[in-house]
This record gives structure tokens, C-alpha cells and sequence, in this order.
């Protein structure tokens, strides 16, 4: 139902239409996350097998505010364990990424093999016979703490949780078949990173990419130049659980010259400028590898996984919340070795449509800054609204202005965080 | 004075032209100040930089997409949060190429200031540019501008 059906809960409508703007903003609600989700029940991406392709490379990455480093081990095996010395605490290493046998602490250089184990404390068995650990001090128990490691599709994954479900179950079956149409079908290469601090809540930016009812609204670039419209074809997929969601758009040549839909869309908004051209088109005209018609596919992997494919762009996006009202878009921009030096030149260009500066993308992060300001101050027991597309029974749709793919997420989020119904 | 002398306090003077264009949000006069071709522009992050990774922010390989680049700013169609931007050139240096033309190095830092009066660093990078002379002052035939403040705070809408 979507009406408040509900009033007393901070949850009112069992369709989660109705979202407490207390989620975005409260410190206590950002604490309990760090424990029911990102050391709770869910698998967490760290980085990608081919960022760490010897033996001893590793990079350090974030799960929700958590340090981690990723190592491959000399026999080929992936570790990830927390940044923070067993002996007093101190982070191991400030380094992103590199080579090294052993992590070794700079304070009192107790060193840990590449798996996390513990393997050497100076002055172990003291001096000269005086001082040194107690005998029953034993090295076995002092190891990192380690997340359990997986991999899907050259995807690096870890858990804190014991309870998270196979991984191939935790994706479902629109993420496992994106993951190999995307990362799999041909052999990605890192082209570099993109990084832009949004001074919004990690949990707006899932509702963004749940929300293709945005896209050509507040992304006026796609409109201007003939490259999405509200009639736009596609639609969205979700897991049996709601919270992970593939959403997808194919651009058909009748509708891309519907010029008059357009404009009545945007009547009276002081946006629509049909006037506009390109001066250089050529970053609209690179061809699309993949021969399957989709222009625009985003996979949203709960709780801060997106694998993107933007027009000719692909890219892995990683959120790393630094506080309930800031997080970091982490973008791991992906070209293909099978590439030829045109196409990686393509991707360059390409690579204009998103990040920090993209022209699909740069005002996403000023739409979150907004409503991270607009909500600051509401009062408590308020709600936003979801009712676009429809209300009631949260489903795959075929249409793309819809929000029904957000109830999808609250429904997760809310049975995950363990709150009041 | 002497010549190297010369040459750097003609850079100085463009360039701080060059800012000051863009600080006053005359951007459809932006692209006037690069040639017609070659005409290359990007904003890089030092983590590709030093990782030799080639992607970058922002980036125009053409006077056609110097001009695109700015075409939504100039509409107002773009949205974005609206700054007061100061963009400070610093610690400049020139270098006179064999060719005539002239390699252009120095620092950028870009201050925001928003609409309550409330300021902040934005951008801490490095200009590095080829000019071509043209008339009195020099045209960009490439610019490159690489941030080592690369975590971008909420958006890069306007060039650096």
C-alpha cells in the first residue's frame, strides 16, 4: 500500500514508498550500518582480480569505513584482511597499491605473511634472556583479521559475516549474466580512475542508479544532443531479494526522432534547447562493441558495487561512505585488451560521458548535494515519496520511469538493518 | 631585460589573462584562446599520471570540443552547483622551443566561494602547456592540467 498505512513507524508503508529521511542523516543510523551491513551478511567488492596479478601485489580498498588490503599470496590464493596491526592497532600500510612479501608495521615491525598470519615479532624471546612475550604467547593467534575472500567474473568480493550466502545466490541471475557480458566475454584492462567526493549519504547515490526516471531529466546533455529521451525503451531486473537491480536502455531510431514528445516534456522547465548541436560529434559517434542494442546497462549489486556500460563507456563504480553526509565514487574505467589502439583512443574520448566531469553523470553529484541539503533539516518522522511507476507490489517493469527498483533496495535495506516493521 | 625574461612574463600575462577569463564566466570567449588545430585540452589526476594510466577527466582532442565543452555552460542548461571560482597561477616558467613555439609550466590552485560567502580549496594542480605565438600574445595548441586534489569535490563542471 502506498498510503501512510502505517503512521506510527518510521517505515509507514509496507511497499517502502514512504523512506525516513533519518537514513540519510543520522550518525547512529550510519554506525549500525557499519556493523548490520558492511560487516553483516553481504558480499563486499574490493577490487578486481587484474589489479593484483602477481604473486605479492596488493591494493588497499574501503568496506563502508573499514581499511582493507587485498594481497595475492605466492601460491595464487587472494587475502584480504584489516588494515590494522593485531599487536597495537596502527594501519599497516597508507600505500593504494604495490608489491611486497610481507606487511610489516612500522611501529614495532611485526610482520604478516602475504595471507594475514603473523610471522614475526622482534625480540619474540627477549634480550639476552630478559623481557621478550610471555610463553604462552603464541604467534597462530595474532594474525589480521580476515574478511572470507571470493571471486565472480574477476570480481574480488569479502565478507565479515559467516552468513552471507554463496555468491552466485547473493548476485542472482541479471547480475551473473551482466558480469559476463561486461567482464567476462572479453578480458578488461584498467584504463585508469576516477574519483569525486559527493557530499551526499552512500545511499543516495543506490537511489540514483535505481532511478532511471532521472536520466533525462536532469541530464539535459543526452537530451540536447539526440542521445536518450523520456521515451526511451528499457527496463529494469531485480534479484529474488530486491537488492541488487540491472537496469537497461535500447535507443530505437523512430523514437530518437520524436522531437515533439520532447518538448512536451520539458515544457515550461527553461531546459530544452533543441537549437543545440555539436560542434565535434565524434564523441557521440564511437560505435558500441557490444552488437546487442544496449545503449545504457547499469548492474547495482548491494550495498556499493555498480558495474556500469554508459554508451561505449564500461566502468566499476565503488562507493566508499566517509560519513553519513560524504562519499567517495570510486571508478575503475575499463578498456578491453582485445581493444585496438583506435578503440582504446575511443574510450578516451568516450570516457568525456562520466565521472567527475562526464556529461551524463556531473549532475548526479549536484543532485545529491541538494537533497542532502534539503533533508538536513527536516523534521524527524518525515518521509520521501516513491510512487513513480507504481505503487504496491515491487516487480520488473518494462518502462524506465519508474522508482519501483528504490522500494526494491528499501526493502532489503530495511529486513538487512533489522528494523521496526 | 633579457629575453627569458621576456618570454616569462608573456606567459605570465597570459595565462593570468587565461584565468581570469574563466574566473569571470566568459565562456564562450574560452575557446578563442586555444588554435584551431592542433587544439588539445585535459584535465588528468596525478594517480593516473603517476600510474601511467591514460584515462582522463576531462578531455577535448578538437576546437570543436573545446567549444562543446563550454556550449551547456554558455546555455544554461547545465546543472551545477554555482561558485565563485578563483583560479591562482603560480611559480610560472617558459621555455622558447626550436620550432618558435612555447612550452608553458605553473602552478593552479582554484579557490570556491559560494553564495553565502563561505570559501574553500577546490583544485591544486599543474598547468603544462604548448602555445603558439599569434599576433601579441600566444594561442594553446595543447594544455594539460593535472590535479594532485584529483577526489573531486562534487563535480568538475567548468575547465580549469
Amino acid at each position: 500500500m502506498a498510503s501512510d498505512s502505517r503512521p506510527d513507524t518510521p517505515w509507514p508503508a509496507d511497499d517502502f514508498s514512504r523512506v525516513p529521511f533519518d537514513v540519510f542523516t543520522s550518525a547512529d543510523q550510519y554506525a549500525r550500518e557499519q556493523s548490520h551491513i558492511f560487516r553483516g551478511p553481504v558480499w563486499n567488492y574490493l577490487c578486481l582480480e587484474i589489479e593484483i596479478p602477481q604473486a605479492g601485489d596488493f591494493v588497499r580498498t574501503w568496506v563502508g569505513e573499514l581499511s582493507v588490503l587485498v594481497s595475492r599470496a605466492e601460491d595464487g590464493s587472494i587475502h584480504a584482511y584489516e588494515n590494522s596491526c593485531a599487536h597495537r592497532g596502527a594501519q599497516l600500510t597508507s600505500k593504494l597499491r604495490g608489491n611486497t612479501r610481507r606487511h610489516t608495521c612500522a611501529y614495532h615491525l611485526w610482520t604478516y605473511s602475504l595471507a594475514g598470519d603473523l610471522v614475526g615479532v622482534p625480540m619474540e624471546k627477549g634480550v639476552n634472556g630478559k623481557g621478550g612475550m610471555p610463553p604462552h604467547f603464541d604467534k597462530r593467534k595474532h594474525g589480521l583479521n580476515r574478511l572470507r575472500v571470493t571471486t565472480f567474473g574477476g570480481l574480488v568480493f569479502g565478507t565479515l559475516s559467516n552468513d552471507t550466502p554463496p555468491i552466485e545466490a547473493f548476485l542472482g541471475p541479471h547480475a551473473v549474466g551482466q558480469i559476463q557480458r561486461l567482464l567476462v566475454q572479453r578480458q578488461p584492462r584498467v584504463l585508469g580512475y576516477l574519483r569525486q567526493r559527493i557530499p551526499g549519504n552512500w545511499k543516495l547515490y543506490n537511489e540514483n542508479v535505481r532511478d532511471p526516471y532521472h536520466g533525462s531529466l536532469l541530464h539535459l546533455f543526452q537530451v540536447s544532443f539526440r542521445l536518450q529521451q523520456p521515451t526511451m525503451r528499457g527496463g529494469i531486473r531485480m534479484d529474488a531479494d530486491l537488492k541488487n537491480t540491472w537496469n537497461h536502455s535500447i535507443l530505437t531510431e523512430e523514437e530518437s526522432g520524436n522531437r515533439k514528445t520532447l518538448a512536451d516534456a520539458y515544457e515550461g522547465t527553461g531546459k530544452f534547447a533543441p537549437e543545440m548541436r555539436m560542434a565535434d560529434p565524434s564523441l557521440t559517434q564511437v560505435p558500441l562493441d557490444l552488437g546487442d542494442g544496449y545503449k545504457t546497462t547499469i548492474l547495482s549489486i548491494f550495498p556499493t558495487l555498480v558495474v556500469a556500460q554508459v554508451d561505449n563507456t564500461y566502468a566499476i563504480r565503488h562507493l566508499r561512505p566517509k560519513g553519513p553526509n560524504l562519499v567517495e565514487l570510486h571508478i575503475t574505467y575499463l578498456g578491453f585488451e582485445s581493444d585496438t589502439p583506435e578503440m582504446t583512443q575511443d574510450k578516451l574520448l568516450t570516457s568525456n560521458f562520466i565521472g567527475p566531469a562526464g556529461y551524463i553523470s556531473l549532475e548526479d553529484g549536484e543532485a545529491l548535494r541538494l537533497v542532502q541539503e534539503g533533508i538536513r533539516t527536516r523534521r524527524p518522522g518525515q518521509h520521501e515519496m516513491l510512487e513513480m511507476g507504481g505503487v504496491g507490489d515491487i516487480r520488473d517493469t518494462d518502462y524506465l520511469s519508474q522508482e519501483i527498483s528504490i522500494r526494491g533496495f528499501w526493502s532489503f535495506y530495511h529486513r538487512i538493518m533489522g528494523e521496526a516493521a | 631585460m633579457t629575453p627569458d625574461l621576456m618570454l616569462r612574463l608573456q606567459v605570465e600575462t597570459f595565462l593570468y589573462e587565461y584565468a581570469a577569463l574563466l574566473d569571470e564566466e566568459r565562456f564562450a570567449e574560452w575557446p578563442g584562446l586555444f588554435a584551431e588545430s592542433p587544439c588539445r585540452y585535459e584535465v588528468l589526476s596525478r594517480e593516473n599520471v603517476d600510474l601511467s594510466l591514460p584515462v582522463p577527466i576531462m578531455s577535448c582532442y578538437s576546437h570543436g570540443m573545446v567549444r562543446d565543452r563550454v556550449a551547456m555552460l554558455v546555455q544554461g542548461t547545465l546543472t551545477y552547483r554555482k561558485m565563485h571560482l578563483l583560479r591562482q597561477v603560480s611559480n610560472v616558467r617558459a621555455e622558447a622551443a626550436t620550432d618558435g613555439s612555447v612550452i608553458a609550466r605553473a602552478g593552479i590552485t582554484v579557490f570556491q566561494s559560494d553564495e553565502e560567502g563561505v570559501s574553500s580549496l577546490y583544485i591544486v594542480g599543474r598547468y603544462h602547456a604548448h602555445l603558439t605565438r599569434h599576433q601579441e600574445s600566444f594561442r594553446i595548441t595543447a594544455m594539460s592540467v593535472v590535479v594532485d586534489s584529483f577526489g573531486i569535490d562534487t563535480m568538475l563542471a567548468v575547465p580549469i
